[in-house]
């Protein structure tokens, strides 16, 4: 028999281990201190907040490698919209629970980074006064094309325009990606290849497997051709 | 009416008007700040000085941030609905705040100044002030109803509801545990129930005292709404239970009397079973015991800050179950111990004691010790047994559920 109210002092110790350990382990805090900003630098209103890429990363402990906040899309290369990996197939579209996402297709194909013509989205934008952060998009796109940002500082003075992101907005490097989700990036990235792999595999295999066939069947065909006659002598 | 009476009347209650209202203000801070660091945050930093940039040059771990938020209250629209009663949706408030200031008079805390004014005035020199103290605090019930009845809202009435049942039901093990230190000191009157626990003789070094300390903790926080006892205001089922359909001042004034609320009653806690102002120094320096007095206050409401940061909330039937099928009985039978071990001490001295004195001091003067530290060591094991037993039997009959489709 365990002691008469033991499990209470037993949450009291944890709580109590959280309490005292926030005060000596600075990586327990996961929300943002802008303590470390100059003064000068302070925010002065809400649309002044920095929104310089990767200022957000420079305390490293305040975003955390985990964190999701609104959704992204991926290219490639230094050009966005020349490797972009979307490719305008609008199942996140149909798929997004709130419906924030809206994407017009491009009329004519364009070369993205794979090499192949591609549509491309004309139009891609993400209304994040709707979005949920469900992160379902980013579970149904077969591109790879479409994944979660961290990025939280979208505090703006205008109310529709502002919290509407469109499609250059959204646009960001795999680099970027790398630098803020480095082990889903890195996952993400075996994945795209071992599928790249198994797919030139595959297509190794199907023309190792067609040659064969091809063979056998000249053999067979020149066996047949040579056998002919021997059908033809034994039917004499 | 006399001058001198005003006079005496202002001294003994401007002070704790001033004195418990900033510590409101502080404890809300060191609240916020607490339960932030227990969920790893880092809370309120950035209010500070006034009049310096943002306040937030010289931001003093945020210490500004209670007056920031007074300010924001004062200026907040006062919205009552179109159906609401207004009469007593603005009397609630302020029938909340005014019980909870009444019964800080009757803390026997020793300000220098109190000892310069007649006796009258000082209410914890009352004969019946523990008696008085319950019966104020008992009008809280009937501000939060009130609350709840004349917003005209389903969450407002549904807290209320919740709030009556949970107050009324543990106002019974509360007085209760009270009626163990009226035993051992043969009177009502704080100041001497204070006095009676002078040095180290705190009523909580007993094992009936214990029991009755921790018995009177439960119900003290139960009583004051706190977690995890916070069914009244549950934000996660009801909004804000009945001050659902508060706004702006009146809003404000509900948290002050919450607040004042868990003052007063830490400081009966104090009284009862801490040893009022007693403590180390007392003796060479009578001002510490203000100062002694106010730490286990706050040593008191750390705790209870500490328990709302680890504790989850309790379900209803949990909260009835708990109040009259554990904490009821055990407090009865509290009481019956502790009747009988005084009575076990007394053996036939009891026709000899001097009713002005402290009880348990006058039976503990020439008591066997093998006599005490047997009764000291078989009440605390009835006590545990009979806790352990009462758990067992208590619980509801739920059967651990069955998962169909997780794990």
């Amino acid at each position: 028999m365990s002691l008469l109210g033991g499990g209470i002092f037993k949450g009291m110790a944890v709580t109590l281990r959280n309490f005292v350990g926030s005060y000596f382990y600075k990586d327990r805090l996961t929300t943002n201190d802008y303590s470390w900003r100059p003064t000068d630098k302070l925010p002065q209103h809400a649309g002044e907040y920095p929104k310089e890429e990767g200022e957000q990363l420079r305390d490293a402990t305040t975003v955390t490698n985990y964190s999701r906040n609104f959704p992204m899309l991926l290219h490639d290369g230094s050009e966005p919209m020349d490797t972009i990996r979307c490719v305008a197939c609008q199942i996140c579209e149909r798929e997004c629970p709130p419906q924030c996402i809206y994407i017009e297709k491009s009329t004519e194909k364009k070369e993205n980074a794979g090499g192949k013509p591609q549509f491309y989205p004309a139009k891609f934008d993400i209304d994040v006064s709707v979005c949920m952060s469900c992160q379902i998009c980013v579970e149904v796109c077969p591109f790879d094309a479409i994944v979660m940002n961290s990025q939280f500082e979208l505090s703006t003075p205008d109310r529709f325009g502002g919290l509407l992101l469109r499609r250059d907005d959204l646009l960001k490097s795999n680099d970027y990606y790398h630098n803020i989700h480095p082990e889903e990036a890195a996952a993400r990235d075996k994945r795209i290849a071992e599928e790249k792999a198994a797919k030139e595999a595959k297509k190794k295999a199907a023309a190792e497997a067609a040659r064969k066939k091809a063979e056998e069947k000249a053999k067979a065909d020149a066996e047949a051709s040579e056998g002919t006659p021997d059908i033809q002598e034994d039917a004499e | 009416m006399s001058l001198e009476l005003i006079r005496d009347i202002l001294v003994a209650t401007v002070p704790l008007l001033l004195i418990f209202p900033t510590l409101f203000a502080f404890t809300t801070w060191l609240e916020r700040k607490a339960l932030a660091r227990i969920q790893n945050r880092i809370g309120p930093n950035k209010v500070g000085v006034p009049l310096t940039r943002y306040g937030g040059r010289f931001s003093l771990f945020g210490l500004g941030q209670p007056m920031a938020d007074g300010i924001k209250m004062l200026f907040k629209e006062n919205i009552v609905p179109r159906d609401a009663d207004r009469l007593f949706h603005l009397l609630a408030p302020i029938l909340a705040l005014i019980p909870a200031m009444l019964v800080l008079c009757f803390l026997p805390i020793d300000f220098p100044w109190i000892n310069n004014i007649q006796d009258s005035v000082k209410a914890f020199m009352l004969d019946g002030a523990v008696i008085f103290f319950f019966a104020i605090t008992g009008l809280n019930t009937l501000a939060v109803f009130m609350a709840g009845w004349a917003s005209r809202n389903k969450y407002s009435l549904l807290g209320g509801m919740r709030a009556i049942a949970q107050m009324v039901s543990y106002e019974i093990p509360l007085v209760l545990s009270a009626v163990i230190v009226v035993m051992m000191v043969g009177s009502l009157n704080a100041a001497e129930i204070a006095n009676a626990q002078a040095g180290w003789n705190w009523f909580v070094f007993t094992p009936w005292g214990l029991a009755a300390f921790i018995i009177f903790f439960i119900a003290a926080l139960a009583e004051t709404n706190r977690s995890p006892f916070d069914l009244p205001e549950a934000e996660s089922e009801i909004i804000a239970g009945y001050f659902t359909e508060y706004s702006g001042f009146k809003f404000a004034l509900f948290f002050l009397g919450e607040y004042i609320a868990m003052f007063a009653i830490s400081g009966l806690a104090v009284t009862l079973f801490l040893g009022g102002g007693a403590g180390p120094g007392v003796a060479a320096l009578p001002w510490l015991s203000v100062i002694w007095f106010l730490v286990k206050i706050f040593a008191l409401i750390a705790v209870m800050i500490w328990l709302r940061g680890t504790l989850p909330r309790l379900r209803v039937d949990q909260l009835m179950g708990f109040a009259w099928k554990f904490l009821l009985p055990l407090s009865i039978l509290n009481i019956f111990i502790a009747g009988s071990a005084l009575h076990l001490l007394a053996g036939d001295r009891l026709a000899d004691l001097d009713e002005k004195q402290p009880i348990l001091r006058q039976l503990m003067e020439g008591a066997n010790p093998l006599v005490v530290a047997g009764l000291w060591i078989g009440a605390l094991l009835i006590l545990y047994v009979a806790a352990n037993g009462l758990n067992q039997l208590s619980r509801a009959k739920v059967r651990p559920r069955e998962y169909k489709y997780a794990e």
